[in-house]
C-alpha cells in the first residue's frame, strides 16, 4: 500500500496530548470565528447579487432616475454613513477595553456604538418618508427602498447584538479570557458597516452619472 | 452548557473505564420529547439522509403520475393545473429536498468520523438545520394535498410566476419555502466548511484529508456562494407579488430576465453542488474495492475544485435561447464546454485505479459500474448542448429532459445509492442484503436507460417540455408509452433498495467495524459508532490510517465527562485549542419553528414576518444564553511544544 | 397472456425502431433531423457529427473501463504504473477532450454566427406576438406598417429569407418550429428577432417551446412555405376585409356573433368587430387548424370549439357559449364564409 508522506510533514511517534491546551478560544482558533467569516461570506454574496441587480437593471435605461425624477440628494446619506464607519471605532475600543479587563471602558464604548447605531437608524427612517418615488411605482423605486430596507434591517439585527453583549459585559461576562462574543459581534457590525460602501455608491452616486 | 471547573475531579477518556462517562456526557436523551434536543451529528446526519430518502420517494412517485398522464395522447387522466403541480414538485422536491440535503446528510454524518472528531463545530445549529429542512418539506406537501401546490416549474419563470397570472398561494408557497430551505443548505455548508478547517484530528494535513471530505468542502464552498443568489431572486419575486414592486415587470422598468440570471447563477452551480459529492463517493467506493488508493490524488482533488469554480461561470447556458448577444453567449459555450475536462480527469484517474486490481463486484461497485455508463452519457450530451446552434433546437425539448436525468441519476443518484450500500453497514450495523441489491442495481440501471435514452430521440422529434399532453397525430404516442413502462420498472428498483434498506437490521448479517477494509476513519469506529465517535480520538500520519502498518497514536488530555473536541491549524492540523461543544437543547427546534412562522406567516399577512422576527429573536437569546457556571478562568498555557508530534 | 403479447411485440418494434435512428414519419412531423431551412440543415449537420464523436467517445471509454477491468480476472493482480497511469489521464482525460471540446466550439461559433447575422435586406418581415395561448401574426411592409393580420399560421414564400419579430403580450413563451430553425424566446418588454429561408414547399408544425401556463401544451402554429406567386395570393387575400354575408344563413351567423358577444375578443376586418384579446378572424376559414393548430379546421370541430372551448383545452380564456343548435349553425354558416 502506497503512503505518500511528504518528508517535511509531521510523523506521529507518540501520542498526542492536549490536557494543558486552553478551552479559552478567542481568535482564529475558534470555531465561531470561522463560522461568522461564513456568514460574512453568505451575506457579501447577498450584497453583491443586490448590487449586480442594480447595476444590471440601471444599465438598461438611459435615462436614470427614470421619469424626471431628481437624483437623490448626498448631504444626509453622507452623514449617516460616516456615522455608521465611526461605530466601527468605538467598536474597536470596546474590543480594545476587553483585552485590558476594562469591563466599565467595554459597556461605554459599546453602547456608544448601540447609540450611533440608533442615531443612523432615525436618519434613515426619515429618509424614508422623503423618498421621492415608492417601491410599486418603477424598478428604481423598488431597488432603492428593497436595498435600504435590507440593511435597515441589518443594522437592527447588529444593534440588537451588540446591546445584548453590551449587557453581558455589565454583568462582566466578558474578560479577556472571554470575549470571542465580542469579537465575532465586532466583526459582523464591521461587516454592516462596510457592506454599506457598495450599497451607498450604488444608490446614492449612480443616479448622478 | 455544563462547564465543569478544571479541578482535579475531572476524568479524562485516556482514563481506564472512562467509557461509561463518555456515553453519559455524549448521550442523546431517548424518548419522543427528547428526540427534539438532540444535536449530535451521527443523529442529525442519519435525519437528514433518511428525510431525503423519503422525499426521494416522493419525488418518484410525483414523476410515475406523470408518466402515467403522458403514456397516451391526450390523456385525460389529470387535467393540466394538476399536472403542473405535480411537475413543479417533482423538480422541486428532487432538488431542494432530496438531492442537496441527502448529500449534505452524507457530509454531516461522514465528515466528523472521517476527520478524527466527535462532534462538527455547530452541532445546535446543525440540528437547527434540520428541522428548518423538515418543516419547509411538510409544509410544501401541505399545500400539495391541499391543492395549492405551485404550478409554474421548480424555475418558476416570470411574468408566469408573477401575481398577474399566478394570483394564487401555489407560487407563493414556493418562494418563501425555496428562502427558507436555503436557510438549511446554508447552515450546513457553513459548518461543514468550519468543521473540515478546523477539526481535523492532529496530523491530518489537508493532503491526508480523504477524496470525499475535500467533495464535501468544494460543494460547501459552492452553497455559500450560490444559494443566496437564489434567496435574493425567490425574495425580489415575493416583494413583487405581495407589494407590487417592479423587479420583474418590463411594464415597470423591470426586466423578467433578471428572474433568470438570478436563478441560473444559482440554478447552474446547485447541479454541481450535487454531483461533486457524489464525485467524492465514486472515488471512495473505488478505492475500497480496489483495496488502492485512488491514483492522481492531487489531480483528483484539483479537479474538484476547478469544477466548483468553473461552474459559476456557466449559467448563461440555461437561457441560449432569450435573444441576448451572441459574442457573449460564446463565452458560456466555451466555458460550459471546457468543465467536461475536469470531469475527463477524474474518469480516467479512476480507471487506471481500478486497473488489473481484483475487484469484488458487491452492490456498491456495481452501481460505480452503472455511474460511468450513465454519467459519460449524460456529460456528452451535456458538452452537445453547450453548442448554441444546436441547444436552439434542443432546448426546453425532451432532449434536455434526458441529458438532466442522465447526469443527475448517473451522476449523483447512483454514487449516492452506492454509498448507500457502502456506509449503511456502518451506520446500521448490519449488511443490506447482496442478493436484493443485485437486483435493484439492474432493475433500476435497465429501467434508467429505458426510460431516459428515448426521450433524446423525443427531443429531436419536437416534443416540447413541461407539456401535460401531446396530440395523437405527432406521432410521439408509442415512445411515450414504452417510457412509462420503463419508468415502473425503474421505480420498481428503486422500490427494492427501499425494502432492503428496511428489513436488513432484522437479518442477521452482523457488518463489524471494517466488512470492506477501508481505510478512512469512519471504518475505525464502531458499526454503528457510539455517540462520541471514537473511544480515542487519533493521531494521523498518512492518507490511509487504517492501512498503515504502524498503529494508530492517540490523543491524551480530552476530558470524558463534557463535550471536548480539539481545534487544529488550518493547514497543517496542529492542535491549537480544545473546544466544549453544546449539550443536547430544545433551543434550535424552537428557534426553527418561530423562523418557519415567521416565513410561513408572510404569506398569509406580511406583518407576520415581523412578528415571527422578534419571536426569533427571544429564541436565539435562549439559545445563546450562557449558563452558569460560566468556564472559569485559565492562565494560558498556549505556545508549548506538543509531545508526540515532531 | 395477449396483453403481454402485444406489449413484447410493441417493445421489440420499439427498440428496433430506436436502434435505426429513425425518426417517426407520422403524419405531421415537428422533428428538428427533417430540415427544410438552410439554418436548420446546419444544425441538423452539427447534431449528426456531435453524435458520431460522442458514440466513438462512449464506446472507447467503455473499452477502456472494460479493459481495466479485466486486466484483474488474472491471477496476479497487476497496476498500472505510475507513468502509463499519467499518460493516461493526461492523454484521455486532458489533451483528447481539449481538441475535441476546441472543435466542437469552434464549429458551434462559426454556425451560431452566420446564424445569428442579419438577413439579407430583401427579407419578408413578420411580427409575431405570443398570447396564452395562441399566435398573433402581422406581416409588415418595408416602413414597418402592419398589412395583413392573422393568427396561428404563418404563410411564406419559398427561397426568400423570412424575418420575425418576436414579442409576447403577456408571458415568456417560445417559437419552435424545428423543420425551419431553433427556437427564440418572446419576452415581455424585447422583441427579439429570428430568419430563416425555407427550400421547399410544404407545411411545417411549430409549438411554444416555454412553459407558459395552462394550454402551454397546446399552442401550436403552422408554417405553409409555398412558391412566391401563391404567397403573394394568399397574402393579398389576408388583406382585403371580410366579404359581405352572402345568403341569409350567413347573415343571420353574423348577427349571432354579434349577440353572443364575439365581437368583444375578435376582430373581423370589414365589420364593427375589433376585439383584440383574442384571434383576427377575418379569414378564418382559410385556415388549416384551429385552437392554435390542435384540431382540424372543420366544421365539426368548429362547432365543438366555439360550443365549449374547455372541452378541447381546459383553461382556455375563450368562454362557453350559449347558443342552441339554430344559432350554432348560422354561426359555422358565417365562420365557415370567412374565406
Amino acid at each position: 500500500m502506497s503512503t505518500s508522506i511528504n518528508n517535511d510533514q509531521q510523523t506521529a511517534n507518540a501520542d498526542v496530548d492536549v490536557s494543558n491546551f486552553s478551552r479559552h478560544l478567542n481568535g482564529q482558533n475558534a470555531p465561531i470565528w470561522w463560522g461568522i467569516i461564513g456568514l460574512i461570506l453568505i451575506e457579501l454574496s447577498v450584497v453583491s447579487a443586490f448590487t449586480v441587480t442594480y447595476l444590471y437593471l440601471y444599465m438598461q435605461h438611459p435615462q436614470w432616475p427614470p421619469n424626471d425624477i431628481a437624483p437623490p440628494p448626498l448631504l444626509i446619506p453622507t452623514w449617516s454613513t460616516i456615522l455608521m464607519l465611526l461605530s466601527c471605532v468605538t467598536m474597536y475600543l470596546a474590543g480594545k477595553s476587553v483585552e485590558k479587563n476594562h469591563s466599565k471602558g467595554f459597556v461605554i464604548y459599546t453602547f456608544a456604538s448601540v447609540i450611533m447605531a440608533l442615531m443612523v437608524l432615525w436618519i434613515r427612517w426619515q429618509q424614508f418618508d422623503n423618498f421621492d418615488m415608492r417601491w410599486d411605482q418603477h424598478v428604481y423605486g423598488s431597488l432603492l427602498w428593497t436595498i435600504s430596507g435590507f440593511h435597515f434591517i441589518h443594522i437592527v439585527s447588529a444593534a440588537i447584538g451588540t446591546g445584548a453583549i453590551g449587557l453581558f459585559g455589565m454583568v462582566g461576562f466578558y474578560t479577556k479570557q472571554r470575549q470571542i462574543g465580542v469579537v465575532v459581534d465586532t466583526m459582523y457590525w464591521n461587516f454592516v458597516a462596510f457592506a454599506w460602501l457598495p450599497f451607498y455608491l450604488v444608490l446614492y452616486y449612480f443616479p448622478w452619472l | 452548557m455544563k462547564n465543569h471547573p478544571h479541578t482535579e475531579q475531572a476524568i479524562f477518556d485516556d482514563q481506564e473505564g472512562a467509557e461509561p462517562i463518555l456515553d453519559k456526557t455524549w448521550l442523546s436523551p431517548p424518548g419522543f420529547f427528547g428526540w427534539f434536543t438532540h444535536v449530535n451529528q451521527r443523529q442529525i446526519g442519519f435525519r437528514f439522509v433518511v428525510t431525503s430518502l423519503i422525499f426521494f420517494a416522493l419525488g418518484g412517485l410525483l414523476a410515475l403520475l406523470m408518466r402515467l398522464q403522458l403514456v397516451q395522447p391526450e390523456n385525460t387522466l389529470m387535467g393540466a393545473e394538476f399536472y403542473h403541480q405535480i411537475m413543479t414538485m417533482h423538480g422541486t422536491t428532487m432538488m431542494f429536498f432530496f438531492a442537496v440535503p441527502a448529500m449534505e446528510g452524507l457530509g454531516i454524518y461522514l465528515v466528523p468520523l472521517m476527520l478524527g472528531t466527535r462532534d462538527m463545530s455547530f452541532p445546535r445549529l446543525n440540528a437547527f438545520g434540520y428541522y428548518v429542512y423538515l418543516i419547509a418539506g411538510i409544509t410544501l406537501y401541505l399545500a400539495l394535498f391541499l391543492g395549492m401546490a405551485p404550478d409554474t416549474g421548480w424555475f418558476s419563470y416570470v411574468p408566469l410566476a408573477g401575481i398577474d397570472y399566478s394570483p394564487g398561494q401555489g407560487v407563493s408557497f414556493w418562494t418563501t419555502m425555496i428562502t427558507f430551505i436555503e436557510i438549511s443548505a446554508l447552515t450546513a455548508a457553513v459548518e461543514l466548511i468550519v468543521t473540515i478547517l478546523k477539526q481535523r484530528a492532529p496530523g491530518m494535513t489537508l493532503n491526508r484529508m480523504p477524496i470525499f471530505v475535500w467533495s464535501i468542502l468544494v460543494m460547501s464552498f459552492m452553497i455559500v456562494f450560490a444559494m443566496p443568489t437564489v434567496m435574493v431572486g425567490s425574495v425580489l419575486l415575493a416583494l413583487d407579488r405581495t407589494f407590487a414592486t417592479q423587479f420583474f415587470v418590463a411594464s415597470g422598468g423591470g426586466d423578467p430576465l433578471l428572474w433568470q440570471h438570478l436563478f441560473w447563477f444559482f440554478g447552474h452551480p446547485e447541479v454541481y453542488i450535487i454531483v461533486v459529492p457524489a464525485l467524492g463517493i465514486v472515488s471512495t467506493v473505488i478505492s475500497t474495492f480496489c483495496q488502492r488508493e485512488v491514483f492522481g490524488y492531487t489531480a483528483v482533488v484539483l479537479s474538484m475544485v476547478t469544477i466548483g469554480f468553473v461552474s459559476f461561470g456557466l449559467w448563461v447556458h440555461h437561457m441560449f435561447t432569450t435573444g441576448l448577444p451572441h459574442l457573449g453567449l460564446s463565452f458560456f459555450t466555451a466555458a460550459s464546454a471546457m468543465i467536461a475536462i475536469p470531469s475527463g480527469v477524474q474518469i480516467f484517474c479512476w480507471i487506471a485505479t481500478l486497473w488489473g486490481s481484483k475487484i469484488k463486484f458487491k452492490t456498491p461497485m456495481l452501481f460505480i459500474m452503472g455511474f460511468f455508463a450513465v454519467f459519460v452519457i449524460g456529460g456528452l450530451t451535456g458538452v452537445m448542448a453547450a453548442s448554441i446552434p444546436f441547444d436552439m433546437q434542443a432546448h426546453d425539448s425532451y432532449f434536455v429532459v434526458a441529458h438532466l436525468h442522465y447526469v443527475l441519476i448517473g451522476g449523483a443518484v447512483l454514487p449516492f445509492f452506492a454509498g448507500l450500500y457502502y456506509w449503511y453497514p456502518k451506520m446500521t450495523g448490519s449488511m443490506l442484503s447482496e442478493r436484493l441489491g443485485c437486483w435493484s442495481f439492474w432493475l433500476i440501471f435497465i429501467g434508467l436507460n429505458l426510460t431516459f435514452f428515448p426521450m433524446h430521440q423525443l427531443g429531436l422529434d419536437g416534443m416540447p417540455r413541461r407539456v401535460y399532453t401531446y396530440l395523437h397525430n405527432m406521432g410521439w404516442g408509442e415512445v411515450n408509452f414504452f417510457v412509462t413502462c420503463a419508468a415502473f420498472l425503474m421505480a420498481f428498483g428503486f422500490l427494492l433498495t427501499f425494502i432492503n434498506t428496511l428489513i436488513s437490521p432484522y437479518k442477521s448479517r452482523a457488518a463489524g467495524n471494517n466488512p470492506w477494509n477501508a481505510d478512512t476513519l469512519e471504518w475505525w469506529a464502531q458499526s454503528p459508532p457510539r455517540n462520541y465517535n471514537f473511544r480515542h480520538l487519533p493521531v494521523i500520519s498518512s492518507r490511509t490510517p487504517l492501512w498503515q502498518k504502524a498503529p494508530l497514536y492517540k490523543v491524551t488530555g480530552i476530558r470524558a465527562d463534557r463535550r471536548e473536541i480539539i481545534i487544529t491549524t488550518l493547514l497543517d492540523a496542529k492542535p491549537q485549542g480544545v473546544c466544549i461543544m453544546p449539550s443536547p437543547t430544545y433551543w434550535p427546534f424552537v428557534l426553527a419553528l418561530t423562523v418557519g412562522f415567521g416565513f410561513l406567516g408572510f404569506m398569509f399577512k406580511p406583518i407576520l414576518f415581523v412578528v415571527g422576527f422578534f419571536l426569533s429573536f427571544f429564541a436565539i437569546v435562549g439559545w445563546l444564553w450562557p449558563a452558569r457556571p460560566w468556564l472559569a478562568e485559565k492562565p494560558p498555557e498556549e505556545g508549548h511544544p506538543v509531545r508526540g508530534l515532531q | 397472456m395477449h396483453f403481454w403479447t402485444k406489449l413484447n411485440h410493441k417493445a421489440i418494434y420499439l427498440v428496433v425502431l430506436l436502434t435505426l435512428k429513425l425518426p417517426l414519419s407520422y403524419a405531421q412531423s415537428q422533428s428538428a433531423i427533417q430540415p427544410a431551412t438552410e439554418q436548420a440543415r446546419g444544425i441538423s449537420y452539427i447534431w449528426w457529427s456531435m453524435f458520431w464523436v460522442a458514440v466513438v467517445v462512449f464506446v472507447a471509454v467503455m473499452l477502456l473501463l472494460a479493459w481495466g477491468l479485466w486486466r484483474g480476472k488474472s491471477k496476479k493482480p497487476t497496476q498500472l504504473s505510475y507513468l502509463a497511469s499519467r499518460n493516461l489521464v493526461i492523454v484521455a482525460g486532458i489533451a483528447v477532450p481539449l481538441v475535441t471540446v476546441i472543435c466542437l466550439v469552434g464549429g458551434s461559433l462559426m454556425l451560431g454566427r452566420s446564424l445569428s447575422a442579419s438577413p439579407p435586406d430583401n427579407a419578408l418581415e413578420v411580427r409575431i406576438t405570443g398570447w396564452m395561448w395562441w399566435w398573433q401574426i402581422e406581416y409588415l411592409d418595408e416602413n414597418s406598417n402592419t398589412i395583413a393580420t392573422t393568427a396561428n399560421e404563418l404563410h411564406v414564400p419559398i427561397n426568400r429569407p423570412i424575418q420575425v419579430y418576436l414579442e409576447s403580450g403577456d408571458v415568456i413563451h417560445s417559437f419552435w418550429v424545428p423543420q425551419l430553425h431553433g427556437k427564440t424566446d418572446l419576452i415581455p418588454g424585447r422583441t427579439n428577432s429570428s430568419w430563416f429561408e425555407v427550400d421547399v414547399s410544404g407545411t411545417f408544425r411549430g409549438q411554444c417551446a416555454e412553459f407558459c401556463g395552462l394550454q402551454h401544451a397546446l399552442m401550436g402554429f403552422l408554417v405553409v412555405s409555398e412558391p412566391q406567386a401563391e404567397f403573394d395570393a394568399w397574402l393579398a387575400n389576408q388583406q382585403v376585409p371580410a366579404q359581405p354575408p352572402e345568403n341569409n344563413e350567413v347573415l343571420a351567423g353574423q348577427r349571432v356573433f354579434f349577440e353572443a358577444g364575439c365581437h368583444q375578443c375578435h376582430t373581423i376586418r370589414g365589420t364593427d368587430a375589433a376585439g383584440t384579446a383574442g384571434p383576427d378572424l377575418t379569414h378564418l376559414a382559410s385556415r388549416q387548424s384551429i385552437a392554435s393548430v390542435t384540431r382540424k379546421n372543420s366544421r365539426a370541430h368548429l362547432g365543438g370549439w366555439v360550443a365549449d372551448p374547455n372541452g378541447i383545452k381546459p383553461g382556455a380564456k375563450m368562454p362557453m357559449s350559449q347558443l342552441d343548435a339554430k344559432e350554432l349553425s348560422d354561426l359555422l354558416d358565417y365562420l365557415q364564409s370567412l374565406h
